[in-house]
């Protein structure tokens, strides 16, 4: 029962979210266009470590494989 | 001690991609999320005769390395350089690669309770990913790979991405199938052959998102992940200490390795794992521009049929400080709860034979903890006064505190991660 209600809420988190927004136009977005908006700002040893240290960690990208701790 | 193998170039690959790019200049549809990528303006010569001007080439060339270092107080250090290239054509074609290496130096309480020596490990992992969206809808393959003596690791994955209403919100879905191979080796370096002995996973994994303008000044990113797993992960050099049931009740939290090895029954079997996993998250990404910073947050929850939960949240405030520098505060915060065959201590009944539990672990990551860290960084923009951004140099660094609620041998882990980049685009 709690694990169907943790997913249902999940589902409702991502539903919920992806309504709702304003239509802004494409000259109207020089601040969405500012690097820091979606520059990466952690390199792959940071993205290493949290795989390794958080038991959740994984599935967040298609492209892993392996975390070196055999 | 298992030995250290020397680096194998799988850079060459990542490199040869690199120089089959040819030089040029333009700006970015990176940098300009509101513009599709072949929207550059036209950057032909004004006194080029109509019929024979030659096709300016568009492409921007990135690349970057990065030195990051990590240490902790159980005895675990590591180095990890690694390069990314990439091109991005105007035509709306991309081309990354990346190559990193992971130098492991343990001798961790978990390493010293079995009775090994420190041993160091070198990890080899690179990734090549193409994609081609020269208007609303781009698709994308990726390809990886890790190896290290006892483990590798290959994959593929596809992506695809659709923009809708004028770029103010996008969809994507992607797809990616991987395969581990984990073997073992010796204390003396010798590793077993995996046609000997081997353990595979097979993984695949789902996600699906979007992407959103939510305002003048945000954009927000919900992205649902799953992922199914088949296979015995459980690690060949994990051995679990088993007690009676009597002593199994006295045993306290951050037991030492001498009261362990003491009250523990003798038999210590090898980790097992459940053969199956499916793991489900829901991730999202804010960032919104206030004036003149950025803040970046992020939420994830997790769930999975293991019975693991979790919650991780990350945020930074990115601050400018005049056109050469960005600086910015992180926070990170990590609780879970713990797979449900976790135990602080595994009973194994007497009789004749050993009677073991189906499932036992000690990987203190499956077990409940939480993680809370913090740290700063910095990026100097080092390219020329017209376009500072072109170079840029970041160094980062941040500060671990784990609390392990119900482990053997730890009750806590402080670790320090720091992080030395360059960047620039040609």
């Amino acid at each position: 029962m709690k694990r169907t209600l943790s997913r249902f809420v999940m589902l409702a988190l991502f539903t919920s979210v992806t309504s709702g927004c304003a239509h802004v136009a494409a000259y109207d977005r020089a601040k969405l266009a500012h690097p820091m908006m979606t520059t990466e700002l952690e390199g792959p040893a940071a993205g290493h470590v949290l795989a390794v240290q958080e038991g959740a960690t994984g599935g967040g990208s298609l492209a892993e494989s392996g975390c070196g701790c055999n | 001690m298992r030995s250290v193998r020397s680096f194998r170039s799988l850079g060459v690959a990542a490199l040869a991609v690199f120089s089959l790019s040819s030089p040029a200049s333009a700006s970015s549809g990176a940098d300009a999320p509101d513009r599709t990528a072949n929207e550059h303006a036209d950057t032909a010569p004004k006194d080029a005769a109509p019929g024979k001007a030659t096709p300016k080439d568009t492409a921007v060339e990135r690349a970057s390395f990065e030195m990051a270092g990590y240490q902790d107080n159980d005895a675990v250090t590591v180095f990890t350089p690694s390069i990314a290239l990439g091109i991005d054509n105007a035509s709306g074609a991309t081309l990354r690669a990346t190559y990193l290496v992971d130098i492991v130096s343990a001798a961790s309480v978990d390493i010293v309770s079995t009775a090994s020596p420190r041993w160091q490990e070198v990890r080899q992992a690179g990734s090549v990913y193409g994609e081609y969206k020269p208007r609303d809808f781009g698709v994308g393959v990726g390809a990886s790979l890790s190896r290290e003596p006892d483990y590798l690791s290959y994959g593929a994955y596809a992506t695809v991405r659709k923009d809708f209403s004028e770029k103010n919100w996008s969809l994507f879905f992607g797809y990616g199938l991987s395969h581990d191979t984990a073997g073992r080796c010796g204390a003396d370096g010798a590793c077993t052959p995996f046609s000997v002995f081997s353990r595979n996973l097979l993984r695949e994994s789902f996600n699906l998102g979007v992407d959103l303008v939510v305002d003048r000044q945000s954009l927000l990113t919900v992205t649902g992940d799953l992922v199914v797993e088949d296979g015995d992960q459980s690690k060949p050099y994990r051995y679990v200490p088993m007690f009676t049931p009597e002593k199994a009740a006295l045993v306290k939290k951050g037991e030492s390795i001498k009261d362990v090895n003491d009250n523990r029954s003798p038999e210590r079997p090898l980790e097992q794992l459940p053969l199956t996993r499916r793991r489900f998250a829901v991730t999202a990404r804010y960032a919104r521009r206030i004036g003149n910073s950025t803040l970046r947050a992020s939420q994830r929850v997790y769930d999975d049929t293991w019975g693991l939960i979790a919650s991780s949240t990350d945020a930074r405030i990115v601050f400018d400080v005049g056109k050469r520098f960005a600086v910015w505060p992180h926070l990170r915060f990590n609780v879970q709860r713990a797979v449900n065959f976790w135990k602080l201590a595994y009973v194994s009944r007497g009789g004749t034979g050993w009677d073991l539990p189906e499932y036992r672990t000690g990987d203190r990551e499956l077990g409940p903890l939480w993680t809370a860290g913090g740290g700063f960084g910095v990026k100097w923009y080092i390219g020329g006064a017209a376009d500072p951004e072109r170079f840029a140099v970041q160094l980062s660094g941040d500060a671990m505190y784990t609390s392990f609620l119900d482990d053997l041998y730890l009750t806590s882990r402080i670790a320090g991660l720091g992080a030395l980049g360059v960047e620039g685009a040609f």
